[in-house]
């Protein structure tokens, strides 16, 4: 037996216009809220974690609806999310080691 | 310019039958492209064995003036450049992973023939264009790790570092298409029967590999870019002024830099275990674990790049985290080694020169490997970095290891790529004058480095108590020189030798040794279906009535093929686009260092070729059934490659991003990103959120078969581009001409305009991409068959507005967070 046969995990069908639109519908209103977050004094406080739960709600919607990883085989979802789990950890090990740098070094050694 | 595809009827001629200039310029048969690389390797073998008896030939008496230190520093930054890139990588990958992964896994070729043939021609001009400063003297003389800010404008102002810079981009290219190319080709080619774990251990290893290799590169192709930025540009990415930091390079450098050793590596691993097995005449031990380690290994590898920096003082945090790794990376690699020995042990051993050369391979590369666990203690660290004692354990982990492997690789597999054995007597001289040359030349480096002999100086005082051993070693190198000159004899008498050999010459256990000696240009006369590890030992040996074939619906489909006299193996035409591609892409290598306009002629030639490509397989979209019916999951290749080429961008702008926070914080001075204009990015962000839903609208259209609007939203796709596009160039103009913010002036311009240029860099691309979609399904084209090319290029652009979904938060959203 062809063993890809018995774990044919086959593609659901695209969806269709109604759904895209909806899709379109939300991702405009999260980005008026994104920027509607941005022009508000009283949730500066906030705002880092806010804009990051809106623009992460809107790269989920994009790359599950529009990029069809929600219908899709499930083998693009690792292709893409292990990337992007390492690409969250380089980018946040860079932060963390050039943060230390910045704090520990920088009285000495002014620019280094 | 397009051929048609050939087909094959029931002959079986040799893939090398057929030759003449042409052919093998135009070719894109995986075996034929396999022996490209493999010859323009072993003439880079010799070009870097040459510069590195230079270097110790320099080095062999104290005060020695042979070579000057500009020469010297060009010597052995070459020898590294050469050997990594040009020998190692393309021996390795280019040659017998090339020629192997379609034969081990029972396939016609690789998922992307032309790609294939691409990245060959990519790489020999890349190799070139680096090569060139022989003729001016000016060959690159950083390293080969190009350490900052050594290669700055202001330390090296000659070509020497732009040749290294844009060379490495172009080979970069390369590297990262063939690693794209084998990865859908492993997952998505395989046989019937082929799963994951009855696959040959160096397809493992290999696939393991092009995932290294897909997330890897793209942060060197960002340190690149950056280097290439400061010299051209005159940014200040790795200069210690303005509040950059030459630590950055480090960091983008190791990211990829460590991960590469393993690139290097694991394909050595795997022919390791082809080897060993069958000359022990036992099944490979704990496989399982074995290809587990191999994952271990790369997952592991991507943390440890920080036990080459433990001298930057990363703090105790970092040094702990990266030392804890770096140690746990030797149990995976501890795995391996005994695994092999189980699997020598017991066995009825043959041993011929590959068998010697892969037992030698254990011994050598354990040394190397146990001289590594050193490095990862910090304290250890300091005392040895930069000293011969370093030389001396990456020369037994990369000679020791992965030269080792290859040398035994070519005596294994030579047979099945020329027709034609190796001479075992001549090996067994190279073999031995290998071992003493190789031990001698390196092992009393440990010595020289505990004796405080730095790397990197070109000549040192007598007294100091490293002559004697660095005559000894000079000798030693020499002595390998002639191992080197044995083999190439070797080489040459067996190719001219009448004495063909048999298919199966080493009784082995895996699928290539099934097919011809040479293989037949269509590899397989029917689609082999495999029932268990070692598929070929099986069909040989196994209790089955009918070797490779059953009843399943590949054994189905291969006698339907058998009835059909063979008349439906289709070969892809040939192709002059990969050779065109490789060289507008050195027409623009060129063009940066001498002509700005020249960059211009490359680039059309690249468009040209592109999408010369793209509408010259007449067959495009149309796969057969026999092709179809491997597909892993019924994925089709071509989408699983644009997935895997955006998971690498994702890394890629993940260090586009982070270099951007953390230098913004950096900012010392003038315009910062509080001069960014909110409501005209927030105008282009609603504009490219349309366009993504036009895009989708498109796809859409043409899936249900309607054409007319598809090439309509296509065309508002990209229209929509244009318009962010446009919004783009406003934006910059306004910084520039309003702001006074150039992109030398300060570290927030600089990195602004790399990271938010770089972004509108690809949606320029996407917009031309869509545009020839959008006139194709208008000239009638583009049919409802053909619309996984409109899916693919929208993942694309989906891709892009994600990734300014990122950017408009953390950039002009979040511009007034000052630390990162």
């Amino acid at each position: 037996m062809n063993p890809h046969e018995g774990a044919q995990a086959l593609e659901h069908e695209h969806p269709q216009a109604p759904v895209y639109l909806a899709v379109a519908v939300v991702l405009t209103v999260l980005t008026v809220l994104e920027i509607a977050v941005f022009y508000a004094p009283f949730l500066q406080p906030v705002l880092v974690p806010l804009l990051i739960v809106l623009a992460l709600a809107k790269f989920v919607l994009v790359a599950m609806f529009y990029m069809h990883l929600h219908y899709d085989a499930g083998v693009f979802t690792s292709l893409f999310g292990f990337p992007l789990l390492l690409a969250l950890l380089i980018g946040a090990s860079l932060l963390m080691l050039f943060a230390y740098l910045a704090a520990h070094l920088s009285p000495v050694i002014p620019y280094l | 310019m397009a051929a048609q595809p050939k087909e094959i009827a029931g002959q079986r001629p040799s893939y090398l039958a057929e030759g003449g200039l042409v052919g093998w310029l135009t070719t894109i048969d995986h075996k034929r492209v396999a022996v490209l690389y493999g010859l323009s390797s072993l003439f880079f073998l010799f070009v870097g064995g040459f510069e590195a008896l230079l270097v110790r030939t320099q080095l062999a008496v104290p005060n020695n003036h042979l070579l000057s230190a500009d020469t010297y520093n060009q010597m052995f930054t070459m020898h590294g450049t050469t050997m990594i890139f040009m020998v190692i990588m393309p021996l390795e990958i280019g040659f017998f992973a090339n020629f192997l992964i379609p034969l081990m896994i029972g396939a016609r070729d690789v998922a992307f023939p032309r790609i294939n043939a691409l990245s060959f021609w990519v790489f020999i001009f890349g190799a070139l264009f680096m090569n060139a400063g022989w003729l001016w003297h000016a060959l690159p003389d950083a390293g080969w790790f190009g350490y900052a800010n050594l290669t700055e404008r202001y330390y090296s102002p000659g070509m020497n570092i732009d040749l290294w810079d844009i060379g490495l981009l172009i080979l970069g290219v390369s590297t990262l298409l063939s690693g794209l190319n084998f990865f859908v080709t492993i997952v998505n080619m395989r046989c019937p029967g082929m799963t994951f774990m009855r696959m040959p251990m160096f397809m493992w290893a290999m696939l393991v590999t092009t995932v290294l290799i897909l997330l890897a590169f793209p942060a060197l192709t960002v340190g690149l870019i950056f280097l290439f930025l400061d010299r051209f540009i005159g940014t200040h990415f790795y200069v210690a002024a303005l509040g950059a930091t030459p630590i950055l390079w480090q960091h983008l450098f190791w990211i990829f830099g460590h991960p590469e050793v393993y690139i290097m590596a694991l394909p050595a691993f795997g022919i390791i275990s082809e080897i060993l097995p069958v000359f022990s005449r036992k099944p490979l031990f704990g496989y399982a674990g074995m290809a587990y380690a191999l994952v271990l290994i790369a997952f592991l590898s991507y943390g440890v790049w920080g036990h080459h920096m433990f001298s930057t003082g990363m703090g105790p945090v970092a040094d702990a985290t990266f030392s804890i790794t770096s140690m746990l990376i030797a149990v995976p690699t501890g795995i391996k080694i005994f695994s092999w020995i189980a699997t020598v042990w017991g066995g009825k051993l043959r041993m011929t020169t590959a068998m010697y050369f892969a037992l030698a391979f254990i011994l050598e590369f354990t040394i190397g490997g146990l001289s590594g666990v050193m490095h990862a203690s910090p304290p250890i660290d300091l005392q040895q970095t930069d000293s011969y004692f370093i030389v001396a354990h990456f020369h037994y982990v990369l000679f020791g290891g992965m030269m080792f492997a290859i040398l035994g690789a070519f005596f294994y597999w030579w047979p099945k790529i020329t027709g034609r054995l190796l001479d075992e007597k001549l090996g067994r001289w190279q073999f031995w004058l290998t071992v003493i040359g190789f031990n001698g030349t390196f092992f009393p480096m440990h010595f020289l480095g505990v004796l405080g002999m730095p790397r990197r100086i070109y000549t040192y005082p007598a007294g100091m108590g490293w002559t004697f051993w660095n005559s000894f070693e000079t000798a030693c190198a020499y002595l390998l020189g002639v191992a080197f000159l044995i083999f190439l004899v070797n080489l040459v008498r067996s190719l001219r030798s009448e004495q063909a050999v048999g298919d199966d010459p080493w009784d082995a256990r895996t699928l290539e040794w099934s097919v011809g000696s040479p293989p037949p240009a269509h590899n397989f006369d029917d689609i082999v279906t495999v029932r268990g590890r070692d598929a070929f030992w099986l069909m040989k040996y196994g209790s089955h009535d009918a070797p490779g074939h059953d009843s399943s619906a590949g054994a189905r489909a291969s006698a339907a093929h058998a009835e059909a006299g063979h008349a439906h193996v289709h070969l892809p035409a040939p192709s002059w686009y990969p050779l065109l591609f490789a060289a507008g892409l050195l027409v623009m290598g060129v063009g940066a260092m001498t002509w700005l306009r020249v960059v211009f002629l490359g680039a059309g030639l690249l468009l040209v070729s592109i999408v010369g490509m793209g509408f010259e397989y007449a067959t495009y979209g149309q796969e057969t059934e026999e092709s179809r019916a491997t597909f892993f999951r019924g994925v089709d290749s071509r989408k699983m490659g644009m997935w895997a080429f955006l998971g690498s961008e994702c890394v890629f702008f993940a260090c586009l991003i982070s270099t951007y926070m953390v230098y913004k914080a950096r900012n010392l001075g003038g315009p910062d990103a509080a001069v960014l204009d909110i409501p005209l990015t927030s105008f282009s962000t609603f504009v490219l959120l349309t366009s993504s839903l036009l895009m989708v609208l498109a796809l859409a259209a043409i899936q249900r078969g309607d054409r007319k609007w598809s090439a309509i939203w296509l065309f508002g796709t990209a229209g929509f581009g244009l318009v962010f596009l446009g919004g783009q160039v406003y934006e910059f103009s306004k910084l520039y001409l309003v702001e006074h913010l150039a992109m030398q002036d300060n570290l927030f311009g600089q990195t602004f305009y790399t990271l938010v240029g770089t972004h509108g860099t690809h949606v320029a691309i996407g917009v031309v991409w869509l545009f020839v979609m959008a006139f194709a399904a208008l000239k009638g084209k583009l049919q409802q068959s053909r619309s996984l090319a409109v899916e693919i290029a929208g993942l694309y652009w989906h891709f892009v507005d994600i990734v300014w979904i990122v950017i408009f938060t953390l950039v002009y959203l979040m511009r007034s967070i000052k630390e990162a």
